[in-house]
């Protein structure tokens, strides 16, 4: 079952190759929810992650021919171009608001009402994007360890380094075994 | 228990920002995807002509600053065999490790490893803004100059194999020789103020490559490649600023 639902991958990945939006449709479409999770704590704002995914997908396509492996390393491909559209909207955020001199959006209804863990959202609202990102991509969309470094570019043990160090900005008495 | 309370909690709070995507998302990025024709080849063809244009202006600022700085200051092993009078200058702190001296004075070779060479005071990151390689009599040299005053730490570390880990990436690379040294800059930077090559494949008697193995978070490494296990010294040297690391040959 499994190697069949590779194969077909396989298959649209060499279309995609060559091509075919459609089957690059179909092969990005169950990345889609993980992307915008990924972006939505990221930008702490949906209809910015959205926007993000959606761009995203867009450079996904257009270089689709420069992705390298085979299927198993789409995702976290995939994953890296969101958190760089993330970083690219947060920069530009930065300037729309001296410029414009917009208030900051709002939280969520749902933030607003949950009350446990109100501090540990608060320090992971305070977090740079750099430390946030492994902190999702392990925590909340539950990627194994080698695929967090391939998705933040880094060896298996630079990522463990990384959500460790991430980790421990929230909870400073974490100890390793704790986090990893 | 500990764990388990902190990954929930921290999956509630992202939860809480995040939640399911909204259901039109999936058509959206199919509609644009449709709309949006694939053109690696012209992507392909901007890269190229952006790349070449970066490699243009890089090359006319590399002569730029070559005939502003270097010139009137030569620096001891940029040129193999070149004769000129650096200004010595001790470190700012005590260190067993070899010390500043100039050729009047060389300070002697080890033979294994030393302590790290601390610089005080330091800028908060040391940009490192050329790297010369040169061959002399009885020794081969590596000189890493720096723009802005000596970084905050030096380490020379000796290894028996050529083999060194590439930061942060977790790579390997093997360099030529049958030895190495793994040279460690704190509070430096390669990436501000140098645009040379990272790699250098000398042919020396002694010292075979130099290779940059890390350039992160303000440290940066390289791997030098050795003909044979050897001797070594380092110092710093000022007017520049940089660190001169002799391996001997004879």
């Amino acid at each position: 079952m499994m190697a069949a639902v590779m194969d077909q991958q396989l298959q649209d990945l060499e279309r995609a190759r060559a091509g075919d939006s459609g089957s690059f449709a179909l092969l990005i479409e169950p990345l889609l929810d993980p992307g915008f999770r990924l972006a939505a704590v990221m930008l702490a704002d949906r209809t910015e992650a959205e926007d993000a995914v959606q761009e995203a997908a867009l450079k996904a396509w257009r270089k689709v021919r420069q992705l390298r492996g085979d299927v198993g390393s789409l995702r976290s491909w995939f994953l890296s171009i969101v958190a760089n559209e993330c970083r690219m909207i947060r920069r530009r955020r930065w300037w729309q608001v001296v410029r414009l001199a917009a208030p900051p959006p709002a939280p969520s209804p749902a933030w607003r009402g949950a009350e446990g863990g109100t501090d540990l959202r608060r320090a992971l609202l305070k977090l740079s994007a750099q430390e946030r990102l492994p902190l999702i991509l392990f925590f909340y969309l539950d990627l194994p360890l080698e695929e967090v470094a391939r998705t933040l570019g880094v060896s298996p043990a630079g990522a463990k380094s990384r959500i460790y160090r991430a980790a421990r900005r929230l909870r400073p008495d974490l100890a390793v075994e704790e986090v990893l | 228990m500990a764990s388990q309370n902190f990954r929930r909690q921290l999956r509630q709070a992202m939860d809480a920002l995040s939640g399911p995507p909204s259901p039109a998302l999936s058509a959206r990025v199919r509609a644009s995807l449709r709309e949006t024709p694939e053109r690696p080849r012209l992507y392909w063809v901007a890269g190229v002509a952006a790349a070449a244009l970066a490699v243009a202006l890089v090359a006319v600022m590399l002569v730029a600053q070559a005939g502003g700085r270097l010139g009137p200051l030569p620096v001891p092993g940029s040129v193999p065999g070149g004769s000129t009078s650096p200004t010595p200058t001790p470190p700012s702190s005590p260190s067993p490790s070899p010390s500043a001296t100039a050729d009047a004075s060389p300070a002697p070779f080890l033979c294994a490893a030393s302590r790290p060479l601390s610089v005080q005071p330091a800028p908060p990151v040391a940009f490192i803004d050329a790297i010369r390689t040169g061959t002399h009599p009885g020794y081969d040299r590596l000189t890493i100059q720096f723009q802005n005053g000596a970084p905050g730490s030096i380490e020379v570390r000796p290894q028996d194999s050529t083999t060194f880990t590439e930061s942060p990436r977790g790579s390997t690379v093997t360099l030529a020789g049958r030895s190495g040294l793994l040279v460690i800059i704190r509070g430096a930077d390669a990436h501000t103020a140098y645009t040379g090559p990272r790699d250098f494949k000398t042919g020396y008697p002694g010292l075979l490559q130099a290779h940059q193995v890390e350039d992160f978070e303000g440290q940066v490494q390289w791997g030098l490649g050795l003909s044979q296990p050897g001797c070594y010294r380092f110092f710093l040297l000022t007017s520049p600023d940089r660190l001169v690391i002799d391996i001997q040959t004879s």
